[in-house]
This record gives C-alpha cells, sequence and structure tokens, in this order.
C-alpha cells in the first residue's frame, strides 16, 4: 500500500515541471507578429482624424476596404499612401480602370508644410495597420542619384516597357495606362516603385537598391520637360516615330522649294 | 546640209562650228540672250559679289564646323548642372555650321548659274525608228569579225580554259555575295540556338537567376525573401563559371533568348497551371519567359491588378496566373514557363532548360 506523503511529493514535481515549462516557453517564445501602432500618440490621432475624415467611406472604419468602392489598406505602408494621396489620386473621382493624377487636396498639398505634415500623419496611421513599406527619409533632391547612365540603363530594363524610354507613358489594356512622368516628384517615383500603384508592380529595396532607384529619379528627372534635346525642339518627346514624320513634311517641303527656285527662270 | 569640205571647216569661227554641230544633231538654238550685254556695269558686279559672298560665308562655316568639332565641350553634363547649356549646344552647332555650310555653297552654285550663264533655249528632234538596214547589216557583220579574230573558235583547249575559268571566277563571286545569308540553324542538333536558350545547364553546372544592375560585371542572385509581392523582375542565367567574364556575362544578358520574368504572386492569386508544368514554380514564385511567342517584342507591360502582361510591338495579352496563356492579340501560344526551384544556399535557380523554344514560332516548331 502506498503511503500518502508520496503521492503529494508527485504532485508537487508535476506542478514544478509545469511552471519550469511554462517560463521556458515564456522565456524563448517568439514576440507575437502583430504589428503595433508606433510614433507617437498625437500624430496617429491626426491620421485617424483625416482619415476619418477623406478616406473611411471606401476604405471601411478598420482600414478593412468596402467592397465595390475601395480596396483594404492594411499592410500597404506609408509609401502608398504618400503616393496615391500626394499625386492627387486618392480620394478618387470615380470608380473607373485609372486612377487619374490631380492636384491634390488642398489638406494633403505636398507644396505646403501643412500638407506635408498630414501626409505624414495618414501615413503613420495607414502603417499602423499592418505596416507595410515605408518612405525613404530623405527627400527631394537627395533622392536624386548620380548615375544617371545607370538610371537609363535601369529605367529602359525595368520601366520602359509600359513608360516608355523618356517616361512618356503608354497604354495598357482595358482601359489602363501607364502614366507619362513629367510632373512626378523624386519623392512620388520612389514611393511609387516601392509600393507600386494600380497596375505597376513593386520594386523592393533588395531588387532595386535605393542608390538603384535615386539613379532611375536621376534618369526620369534627366529627360523630361524639354531639356536634353540636342535638336533644339523634342517634338513631345516620344521618339524617332514623330521626328521622322518632321523631317518628312519639313524637309521635303524645303526640298521641293528649293527645287523650284533652281528650275525657274531668272 | 552637206558637209563641209576641209577648207571650210578650217575657214569656220567658233560660233559658226557650234552652230554646225548642233545642226549635225538635229539641234537648233531657238534663243540665246545673254544676262548682262554690256560688259562692268554695277548691277552685274553687285550680282558677283553676292554670289562671292555665298561662297565665303560657306568657308567661313565650314571652318567653324571644324573648330566646334574640336574645341566645344562634347561630353555629356546632366541637366542642370554646370556646363549643360554649353554641352547642349553641341549638336545643334555641329548641325548649323555644317548644314548651312552646304547650304551656303549650293546657293552660291545655283545664284551663279542664274545670274551669269545666258537663257538658252534649244530644241533637239527626236529620231524615230530603228537605223538603216545598211547600218544594221555592216555593224553586225563587224561584230562576227571581231569574234573571229580572237580565234577562240579554232583554238579549243584555250576556250574551254577560259571559260571554265570565268566559270569558277564566277561561283567564287556569287559565293562572296549570297555566303552570308546561307545558315544552318540546325546546326549543333538537339543544342541547335533554336532548340535551346542561356537556361540550359552543361556539364550539371547550376544556373542561376540573376538581376542586371546595369553595372556591367556586378553579379547579384536572387533569393526568394528579395522578391516582393506583386511584383515582376527581369532576370538572366548565370553561372559560377561565367563569373569575372564579362564577355560571357555581357552576352547572357545580350542573348535574346534569355531574358525571364520572375513573378511573384500576391498572397490569395487564383493560380492555374499549363498540364505537366504544375511543379516549375518555387511557392508563389513564377518565370516565364519575357519574349513574346508572336514576334519576339519583350511582353513585360505587366498589369499587377489582373496579373496580364502585354507585348508592347502588338498587345498580346498573357494571363499570368494561368500559365500564360493567351487572352488578346495576335500571338498564339503561352510565354514558355522556367522550371525554377531553391538550392541549398539559398538562391533561386532554374531546374532545366524551357521545355520548348522560346519566342516566335518556327515550321519545325516542337514542344520538348
Amino acid at each position: 500500500m502506498r503511503r500518502p506523503g508520496r503521492r503529494h511529493i508527485r504532485m508537487l514535481a508535476l506542478a514544478m515541471a509545469l511552471l519550469a515549462a511554462g517560463s521556458l516557453y515564456a522565456l524563448f517564445a517568439p514576440q507575437p507578429q502583430v504589428a503595433t501602432a508606433q510614433g507617437d500618440a498625437a500624430l496617429l490621432a491626426k491620421g485617424q482624424e483625416l482619415y476619418s475624415n477623406n478616406c473611411i467611406a471606401c476604405h471601411g472604419a478598420n482600414l478593412q476596404g468596402v467592397p465595390d468602392r475601395g480596396v483594404s489598406l492594411i499592410g500597404v505602408g506609408d509609401a502608398a499612401v504618400y503616393f496615391q494621396v500626394s499625386t492627387g489620386r486618392m480620394p478618387l473621382a470615380r470608380q473607373e480602370a485609372q486612377a487619374l493624377r490631380k492636384p491634390p487636396l488642398p489638406v494633403f498639398d505636398p507644396a505646403t508644410p501643412q500638407g506635408r505634415q498630414n501626409l505624414r500623419a495618414l501615413g503613420a496611421f495607414v502603417a499602423a495597420h499592418g505596416g507595410g513599406p515605408d518612405r525613404p527619409e530623405q527627400s527631394g533632391a537627395e533622392l536624386v542619384g548620380d548615375g544617371v547612365a545607370r538610371g537609363a540603363e535601369l529605367f529602359r530594363l525595368n520601366c520602359a516597357s509600359c513608360h516608355s524610354y523618356t517616361g512618356r507613358g503608354g497604354a495598357l489594356l482595358n482601359g489602363k495606362y501607364a502614366p507619362n512622368l513629367r510632373a512626378a516628384t523624386p519623392e512620388q517615383i520612389y514611393t511609387a516603385m516601392l509600393s507600386g500603384p494600380q497596375a505597376m508592380p513593386r520594386f523592393g529595396d533588395r531588387m532595386l537598391a535605393q542608390e538603384e532607384k535615386e539613379d532611375i529619379i536621376a534618369y526620369v528627372l534627366a529627360v523630361r520637360g524639354e531639356r536634353n534635346t540636342p535638336g533644339g525642339y523634342s517634338l513631345g518627346e516620344v521618339g524617332p516615330t514623330a521626328e521622322g514624320a518632321v523631317a518628312w513634311l519639313v524637309g521635303l517641303v524645303a526640298l521641293v522649294v528649293l527645287t523650284a527656285w533652281i528650275g525657274a527662270r531668272s | 546640209m552637206s558637209e563641209p569640205s576641209d577648207r571650210e571647216l578650217r575657214e569656220m569661227s567658233r560660233e559658226q562650228l557650234v552652230e554646225l554641230g548642233g545642226e549635225l544633231d538635229d539641234v537648233a538654238i531657238a534663243s540665246k540672250t545673254d544676262n548682262w550685254p554690256t560688259r562692268g556695269t554695277k548691277p552685274e558686279k553687285r550680282a558677283e559679289r553676292a554670289v562671292a559672298a555665298w561662297f565665303v560665308v560657306s568657308g567661313l562655316l565650314a571652318l567653324a564646323f571644324v573648330l566646334v568639332y574640336i574645341l566645344w565641350p562634347d561630353r555629356y553634363v546632366v541637366p542642370g548642372q554646370d556646363g549643360y547649356v554649353r554641352y547642349s549646344w553641341y549638336t545643334p552647332l555641329l548641325g548649323f555650321t555644317f548644314g548651312f555650310s552646304v547650304l551656303a555653297l549650293s546657293i552660291g552654285v545655283i545664284a551663279y548659274q542664274k545670274n551669269f550663264y545666258p537663257d538658252e533655249v534649244a530644241v533637239q528632234q527626236r529620231h524615230d525608228g530603228p537605223a538603216s538596214e545598211v547600218q544594221r547589216v555592216t555593224a553586225t557583220a563587224r561584230f562576227a569579225e571581231a569574234g573571229e579574230d580572237t580565234g577562240l573558235g579554232r583554238r579549243k583547249l584555250l576556250r574551254r580554259v577560259l571559260l571554265g575559268a570565268g566559270a569558277i571566277f564566277g561561283v567564287t563571286a556569287g559565293t562572296l555575295a549570297i555566303g552570308p545569308f546561307v545558315r544552318d540553324p540546325w546546326q549543333g542538333g538537339d543544342n541547335a540556338a533554336l532548340w535551346v536558350t542561356g537556361w540550359k545547364s552543361f556539364n550539371e553546372e547550376t544556373v542561376y537567376l540573376r538581376i542586371d544592375t546595369g553595372v556591367l560585371g556586378e553579379i547579384v542572385r536572387v533569393r526568394p525573401e528579395d522578391i516582393v509581392p506583386g511584383s515582376m523582375m527581369t532576370v538572366y542565367p548565370f553561372r559560377e563559371s561565367d563569373r569575372g567574364d564579362k564577355e560571357l556575362l555581357l552576352a547572357a544578358e545580350r542573348a535574346s533568348d534569355s531574358p525571364v520574368m520572375l513573378i511573384r504572386f500576391r498572397p490569395g492569386t487564383a493560380i492555374t497551371h499549363r498540364p505537366g508544368q504544375e511543379d516549375f514554380h518555387y511557392g508563389q514564385y513564377y518565370a516565364f519567359s519575357k519574349i513574346c511567342t508572336h514576334l519576339g517584342c519583350p511582353a513585360s507591360l505587366y498589369d499587377t491588378q489582373n496579373n496580364i502582361s502585354i507585348c508592347a510591338c502588338h498587345y498580346s495579352a498573357f494571363a499570368m496566373n494561368e500559365g500564360a496563356r493567351v487572352v488578346f492579340g495576335p500571338a498564339s501560344r503561352p510565354l514558355p514557363q522556367l522550371s525554377i526551384t531553391v538550392n541549398e544556399e539559398g538562391y533561386l535557380i532554374a531546374r532545366r532548360d524551357f521545355v520548348e523554344p522560346v519566342g516566335p514560332t518556327f515550321w519545325e516548331w516542337r514542344a520538348g
């Protein structure tokens, strides 16, 4: 027959073992992978207010999206917010194939300090819901690289198929198109590459490193705005077709006039 | 008019000789007026100076062209940086100086001709029909006589040797002209260029997926974690034996059948596979040839919202999440899929070459 004391010892040993296992688990278990709000509370509160005023109707109270209105914003990140809102694409004017670039809402105008602050607040609020790619810390001229030639090579490889060789854009299917890059700021080009707005593929920082993105930006800025036109006039910067047409029309007329003058009796 | 005698010819003036020559050819001068009937007038001198000025301008512009070509800064300068304006004038200046130099020269020549050549109207009679019977028969006899004189009709050896040498020379010349157009696309049998691409592994060597960074010789192999969801990246084949050899690296980048679109679909994308190619992908990572099966343009206008990739040339559209099935446009077969996996180092590698030829279809085309 067993002594009752032995059973108590067993129970105690079991309790000790459980406790030890629990403590070890607590020590080594991975941190929960739940995105938590970062940054200061005032910024997030401001962001939430801006979100509630401008975005909530289509993207939902919890950024989960609303069917037939707007996609979920969970995990899109600060970069996507900056691109979509600062280019005026969001808020969307109406549901259609292409989100058009238009003047941004005054509260989100990146040209004003208040607008920049609001963009940051809204971005922080959206990024607090599932993270996502962040905007680079640099801005403006700091985002323009030195390697224009390498930027050109990378642009031709990764961007030119849709945006054309000089960033003039081009047609896609189903009413979509790759937009002209004539008005895009360095921040907007950078955040577009990072977040892949609408139909565009994303280019993470390990697919195109930050320096490579900056070189691409340098190239885009170098070939637009009637600059880099050794012929004197860019003819819309759409390449040799326009140049050939002008050479034919203007050149042939000039030759015909010249021939008529040679043949004319003086 | 009858032919003049020797004595008459000797006594004729130049004007008369010109007129006689014209008459013999049935050419009559209807009118001929001198622009400057009185020599040395003021308007004539002015016209002369004007023509001379064009030639001077032409010469000066030609000189300016040479000076610009040698002295003007011609190294590329990025817009907005110092010296950009000066650089941007390089090409226009070359064009202006050379173009206007040629223009001024030709204007000068034409002005000279217009100002100082007399206005002349000449009429030439047209001769219809064949030559006279006598001329034709005698000319034929002359040719026959010349052929007889060569003696080749009698000397068989010379004739044959000459014909043989001529024929061989002709074949040689023809070969030079036509030879470059003759290609054997099936050279190499099963490894002929049309059957295999740069992704084929020789001697069991691993073929990695590599990103072009725009810097020649820089090797960036691809790990799955480098690629974000909803992205497309162009990759090229890379073998360790190519490392350091810029010629081979460049050849791999430039080969027209090398470019491959590495796509990572977004989670939740509905994906179907072509029969027999269910294991060609690695997780969400899919690799398809970038070369359109219609006419070989890069079919890389990739729309990540509906996973359709479009060819820029004729707008063939491929549903990339359905085995690159053609959904629009003139292409008739899907983009070939490259079978990929990850090796023990964690890099994406090609498991084998494409199972079908990439690019446009050809007569002998067959899968696998």
